[in-house]
């Protein structure tokens, strides 16, 4: 049990990144070249915010941090802004988890909803004080109501297929400690 | 419960807290890097892309392929209507095929008759679309040519007829083009046949709006879009699109090249105009009475040249009086 437990915390760990590296590749492949007037989901902060509510030792700081600005730098945003809020984002969300643990799924659903709106309404507030260029608004809100209606969706494939469940009471994680 | 585990890991609690604070400062410490000096961190970006992309071109290709080809399977559907237009259409396409047959010998003689020089400096490099800009905000993709191959920030880029974008940041293979539909392009351009000169500026929409127009009374849906290269920005003439009016009446582009599927595109090599910055000599020359001077110099016997140097002094005096009393020259030298 202590020498499988270390092992399968790195695999969950290496499946995040592999994860998110995914989605970011295959947001990459050139299939629209056109401007869209609608925007799906943002998969990769998803998938941050699912996990981190789920199983805050599956997602250490740097890894997120690392997917965060590897997103930055390949999707033209503008570095480290987007990583630092994610960062702060799933912080609080796994300072949260414990809470969630005895609540049901709608609440962790608005808990999510409300980070997706506060990192949004952040990153625009950051870029506005900065006066960099920011996306239309319009496309940004699409794509906040497209992330709140595909969580459940994303939730679901984390633990149907990745096996990312909440922490049961009285489970320990690899060093005996409680979860 | 909570308090058990803060006692229990009362050593490690802060120690992330505070490298979690750390981390966060780094991130927000490159984003204001990036707003200060923005080219540097820039150049660094097209660095890690050309890391990574090219690493997974042998996968990007066939999973673009596959999901291309489901969804061409889809328009089978309506494969024989295709077929219909498609004819109809090559009836058409051959009427014009004819008439601009003639225009192009018509034009060869014209331009042989006024023995017109084209610019012959506008070749270009071809590079493959590896990736789009992965993002709804951003209109860019990335080709497979880069520094190695040539490639200089702020060539135009085009498919077989248009314009597409501008390369903006060059790795060693690879090189961003941002599209002339993404919000941060603006490309000065002349409407043709009226040559009213505007900017293109593109707003995430398929059709980039125009604007500072002179008159936009002299324009009508269906003018010629083409670059003007002012500002040095495009070589002149490059075809850009049609004008065309939106419902609510702002002139804008259509685009001639094909948005919907860019996958070879030109990167025309374009070393620059040369700016003319002086009037030019009015009677000579510049340097010219000089040079003869000292030829003349040179040439005459009379003249002891004990110290050669001291004949090049710049512009001590006017060189040509020197040529016309070698004497008084001589005087100088021994009064030095």
């Amino acid at each position: 049990m202590s020498d499988a437990a270390p092992t399968k915390l790195w695999v969950m760990q290496a499946t995040y990144v592999a994860l998110s590296l995914a989605v970011i590749f295959f947001q990459l492949l050139p299939l629209e070249t056109t401007p869209r007037r609608w925007t799906g989901p943002d998969v990769v902060v998803l998938i941050g915010f699912a996990w981190a509510l789920r199983r805050p030792d599956y997602l250490p700081a740097y890894l997120v941090a690392f997917v965060a600005l590897m997103a930055d730098l390949m999707f033209q945003r503008p570095p480290g802004l987007m990583a630092a809020i994610m960062v702060v984002a799933t912080e609080t969300l796994k300072r949260r988890s414990r809470l969630l643990r005895d609540q049901g799924f709608p609440v962790e659903w608005l808990t999510v909803a409300s980070a997706l709106l506060g990192v949004m309404l952040s990153y625009r507030l950051i870029l506005s004080i900065m006066v960099v260029p920011h996306p239309p608004l319009g496309l940004t809100l699409i794509q906040l109501v497209m992330s709140v209606l595909c969580y459940p969706l994303i939730a679901a494939l984390s633990h149907y297929l990745f096996g990312v469940r909440r922490v049961a009471p009285g489970e320990v994680d690899a060093w005996g400690h409680k979860l | 419960m909570a308090k058990d585990r803060s006692q229990s890991e009362d050593y490690l609690g802060p120690l992330k807290r505070l490298l979690t604070g750390v981390l966060v400062l780094c991130l927000i410490g490159l984003f204001i890097v990036w707003r200060i000096d923005s080219p540097r961190v820039e150049r660094f970006r097209a660095q890690v892309v050309d890391k990574v992309v090219p690493s997974f071109d042998w996968m990007m290709a066939p999973v673009t392929g596959a999901v291309n080809l489901v969804r061409d399977f889809q328009s089978y559907q309506r494969i024989a209507e295709q077929n219909q237009e498609l004819r109809r259409e090559l009836q058409q396409m051959k009427a014009w095929k004819e008439a601009a047959l003639q225009l192009e010998q018509e034009n060869a003689r014209l331009l042989d008759l006024n023995n017109v020089r084209l610019d012959p400096r506008l070749t270009y490099v071809t590079g493959v679309v590896l990736a789009d800009s992965g993002s709804p905000f951003r209109q860019s993709v990335l080709l497979n040519v880069g520094a190695r191959d040539g490639i200089v920030d702020g060539w135009a880029t085009m498919d077989g007829i248009g314009l597409v974008g501008r390369i903006s940041g060059v790795g060693n293979s690879t090189a961003r083009v941002i599209l002339l539909t993404d919000s941060s392009s603006h490309i000065p351009i002349t409407l043709q046949p009226s040559g009213q000169q505007a900017i293109m500026v593109g707003d995430n929409t398929a059709a980039p709006l125009i604007t500072f127009l002179e008159n936009p009374d002299l324009v009508r849906a269906g003018d010629r879009v083409v670059t003007s290269g002012d500002g040095g920005v495009f070589p002149a003439g490059l075809l850009v699109g049609q004008m065309a009016e939106d419902p609510s009446g702002r002139q804008r582009v259509r685009l001639s090249a094909d948005y919907e599927r860019l996958k070879f595109l030109r990167v025309l090599r374009n070393q620059g105009t040369r700016t003319i910055t002086d009037p030019g000599a009015l009677i000579v020359p510049e340097g010219a009475p000089l040079d003869e001077a000292l030829d003349a110099l040179e040439a005459g016997p009379e003249f002891r040249t004990s110290d050669p140097d001291s004949i090049r002094r710049p512009q001590a005096r006017p060189a040509p009086a020197d040529a016309a009393n070698p004497d008084s020259a001589e005087i100088s030298e021994a009064s030095q």
